[in-house]
């Protein structure tokens, strides 16, 4: 009788898009955060401006999607900002 | 105390008064956590939820040390720059930042703020208080130092978006 082989099921995780998300802190300057969002997304200002209110307003936005290496990239960033930021899995 | 961009790529502060070049000279010790637990946690602060055990792990065996070190440096830039602060007795002061330096400035009063916030356990509320203090505690006067850190963010900023002047 033939061995059965069976293969390890492998998850591909290369799709799985994350989101970096920004939280929102009342020490940071609005006018800082834009600018950090300019400096390390490449964001026009009024992009920036806009995730800025959403952070101010709401509490967080989700700042950038994609790839998990670019996010923690960008993560590591913005904490070099010191903004208050996480790693999310996107839904 | 005035803020502008010179050309040549520098940021001067001018009219610095005796006490703005005090507040000025203490940033860098005021970045000193002192080993206060809440204020390393705040400089910091985790980059995901518990369940990313090994990312957690990795962030705080490599990138951790590299943030320190960031943060380290912007303080020593703002240091030796705060060195070339000239003020007399009785003379308001001056001083000239590179612009190329600007980002350890901001960062440097943003450590600043951050740990002051912390230790002194501000509110949101307060954070985002314009009216003059009711009275003139420690509190009160260190609520103050931050929001007179973070007007100079807001000029520095301007000043490095701003157009060059003679």
């Amino acid at each position: 009788m033939a061995e059965t082989v069976v293969e390890p099921k492998v998850e591909v995780a290369l799709g799985t898009p994350w989101n970096v998300v920004v939280h929102n802190d009342p020490v940071n300057l609005m006018s800082y955060v834009t600018m950090v969002f300019q400096k390390v997304f490449g964001y026009s200002k009024q992009k920036a401006q806009q995730h800025m209110l959403e952070v101010h307003y709401k509490g967080r936005s989700i700042v950038w999607t994609g790839a998990r290496e670019r996010a923690e990239f960008y993560l590591q960033q913005l904490h070099g900002y010191l903004l208050l930021a996480t790693l999310e899995k996107a839904e | 105390m005035l803020i502008r961009r010179l050309k040549g790529n520098s940021i001067e502060l001018t009219d610095i008064e005796p006490i703005e070049a005090e507040l000025l000279r203490k940033v860098p010790s005021v970045c000193d956590t002192g080993g206060d637990s809440r204020a390393e946690a705040r400089l910091f602060s985790n980059p995901a939820d518990s369940s990313e055990h090994q990312f957690l792990s990795d962030w705080d065996e490599f990138v951790r040390p590299e943030l320190r070190h960031l943060f380290v440096s912007a303080r020593k830039t703002v240091e030796e720059d705060l060195g070339k602060l000239s003020d007399r007795p009785g003379r308001p002061g001056r001083l000239v930042v590179p612009c190329a330096h600007s980002d350890a400035w901001l960062n440097t009063l943003n450590q600043a703020r951050l740990i002051l916030a912390t230790k002194f356990d501000f509110t949101d509320e307060e954070l985002s208080m314009h009216e003059p203090p009711q009275s003139f505690s420690r509190r009160d006067l260190v609520l103050l130092q931050i929001n007179f850190y973070a007007a100079i963010q807001e000029r520095i900023i301007d000043a490095v978006n701003g157009e060059e002047q003679e």
